[in-house]
């Protein structure tokens, strides 16, 4: 907060920014619709796989690939999260206080909104030497719906990008934590879903600490 | 096809034939698309309207396609007049669920506006305020790209770039687009 | 009453400040702060943000109501999702607290009276009406975690919920 004090310069400077004669801007629009609109799928798909071949040039790896669309997807988890808490009837407008308030926002609310229906599970992991691990499984995600991976690339789950999101989501509230994709749909419980992904979440250790002394308290 | 036989056709496809998604994961997908490229190209914004025109065109290659089988019009269009018509009523309805207002051609039907009186991708969005992206940037100059790419594979060659845009402060947001030429049947358009 | 309205970033760091009066009670809507203690606003305000962030985890409200009290300065907050903090300060003019002997029973309670069920409505009310400019602020695809708000079209929404509410 030092820099409370500190002397900003810019800060009183007037915006240069230009309106239409109508004055309509970003603050005349209403956050709430009556009813959400929509577009088309492919639309979204179109963008989507620009967005994935812009992402893969100049990459070292499938990693690099997957660190980038993640990088894409952070900012609309942060964004979501005060646009769905925003649109909450007053009493069930809170912010998440644990882990498991947090995740079930995600799974129900985020998932919800962007893709018409909730996750399909959230476990903790069972491993006990990982605590800090959680799981959101989606069956078949809608963003990986429309993408054909190259087989040179067979390793790339492009949900990557939704995890991207999903740990906007975290950091934001913050329960800063560190979310990849994985495809499961080759494993035995997966073959009816061969799209199957888990979202692997894994908490930083400050919000394990937290969860642990809240909890006592 | 007529004008009003398009729009009619538009709104059943939207209606029927659409698989649909909600519309603010698109345009926040399209939101962080751009601002990646307005931070990857340290805001130059040139350079981003070029990357974007690029995006579009090749989405417009593909996106042709399913134009073209779900608005059933295996028939060329007649002239360009009707191309504009389907463009702005099916073509635009059914991706976009908008219908932009064709107007202003030229005596020799070669050029026309589309006017945007909605804007989905531009839900939200306020230009950074950083005395240049108000004048440089063409925040959905994605669509000049799609329009060229699709209406390639039809075999007209076509430009196209806006005019104007409300988030610049102009009271419309316009696109120019103008046919160059028909492309000769013969030689399959190269893809790059 | 007086009021000093900063959002505080995630890093505690200030991202937009706006100073008004009462426009109740025949309030002109301009800040009364004695020039000798304005540069205070941000010091007190500074002190409040430690008492938010142990009052927060105990309850998941937005509105976390009258955090802190200085002397004479009240401070109320209210939290987004995305923990950023809206704080206001408000400062009753010396001469009301002192001939107000019990605060719950005063009048003319949201110019005079910070601690009024009234005023603590009427706060609620000012910031959930910010809390909307907000959104529509952060949902801009330009506007990155900690940046300055610097449209005077939200100044303007800030400014009127002031004189709606406050």
């Amino acid at each position: 907060m030092s820099n409370l004090q500190a002397p900003r310069a810019g800060a009183k400077e007037p915006s240069g920014l230009r309106y239409p004669t109508n004055g309509k801007t970003i603050y005349h629009r209403p956050l709430n619709r009556a009813k959400a609109a929509e577009l088309s799928g492919a639309s979204f798909a179109y963008l989507f796989s620009e967005m994935v071949s812009y992402a893969s040039k100049k990459i070292e790896s499938i990693q690099d690939l997957e660190k980038r669309l993640n990088v894409q997807g952070h900012p609309i988890g942060l964004k979501l999260l005060d646009l769905l808490l925003y649109r909450e009837p007053a009493r069930s407008q809170t912010r998440p206080l644990n882990i498991i308030t947090l995740l079930h926002f995600i799974k129900n609310n985020v998932w919800q909104h962007l893709f018409g229906q909730a996750a399909d599970g959230l476990e903790k992991s069972s491993d006990p030497s990982k605590p800090d691990e959680y799981m959101i499984i989606d069956n078949e995600p809608l963003v990986n719906r429309y993408i054909s991976v190259p087989r040179d690339m067979s390793q790339l789950n492009c949900a990557a990008y939704v995890a991207g999101i999903i740990e906007g989501v975290c950091d934001g509230s913050a329960f800063p934590a560190r979310v990849t994709a994985h495809s499961v749909g080759k494993q035995e419980e997966g073959e009816m879903w061969p799209g199957r992904t888990v979202f692997l979440v894994k908490f930083a250790p400050e919000v394990m600490e937290r969860e642990n002394f809240l909890g006592k308290g | 096809m007529s004008a009003s036989k398009a729009a009619r056709v538009g709104e059943e496809i939207w209606k029927g034939r659409v698989d649909k998604v909600n519309a603010e994961l698109v345009v926040l997908t399209y939101g962080t698309i751009v601002a990646q490229l307005c931070k990857d190209f340290d805001s130059d914004y040139v350079q981003v309207n070029k990357q974007l025109d690029k995006m579009g065109y090749n989405i417009g290659l593909r996106l042709i396609e399913d134009y073209l089988a779900k608005s059933n019009t295996m028939r060329r269009c007649s002239n360009f007049r009707e191309t504009a018509d389907m463009l702005a009523k099916v073509g635009f309805k059914i991706f976009l669920n908008i219908t932009p207002t064709v107007t202003n051609w030229t005596s020799d039907n070669k050029q026309f506006s589309l006017v945007f009186e909605e804007n989905p991708l531009a839900d939200f969005v306020e230009l950074p305020d950083d005395g240049r992206a108000q004048d440089e940037l063409w925040y959905s100059n994605i669509f000049c790209g799609v329009l060229r790419g699709a209406l390639e594979m039809v075999q007209m060659q076509v430009e196209a770039h806006f005019i104007s845009d409300v988030l610049r402060g102009n009271d419309t947001t316009e696109m120019r687009v103008s046919l160059i030429r028909y492309i000769d049947d013969e030689l399959p358009p190269e893809d790059d | 009453m007086s009021y000093y309205f900063v959002i505080v970033g995630t890093e505690d760091n200030p991202l937009f400040e706006y100073e008004f009066g009462t426009s109740k009670a025949g309030g002109d809507g301009q800040a009364r702060f004695p020039e000798q203690a304005r540069h205070m606003n941000q010091f007190i305000v500074h002190s409040s943000l430690d008492i938010v962030e142990e009052v927060q985890w105990g309850t998941g409200q937005m509105y976390l109501k009258c955090v802190d009290r200085f002397y004479n300065n009240y401070v109320s907050c209210f939290l987004t999702g995305g923990n950023v903090k809206f704080m206001l300060l408000h400062q009753p003019p010396s001469s009301s607290v002192s001939s107000t002997s019990n605060p719950r029973s005063s009048t003319s309670t949201i110019a005079t009276n910070p601690m009024s069920p009234q005023t603590e409505e009427a706060v609620r009310a000012f910031m959930l009406e910010i809390y909307e400019s907000w959104v529509k602020t952060i949902m801009n695809p330009f506007y990155r975690v900690n940046m300055e708000v610097r449209s005077p079209i939200f100044r303007q929404r800030v400014a009127a919920a002031g004189r709606k509410y406050l």
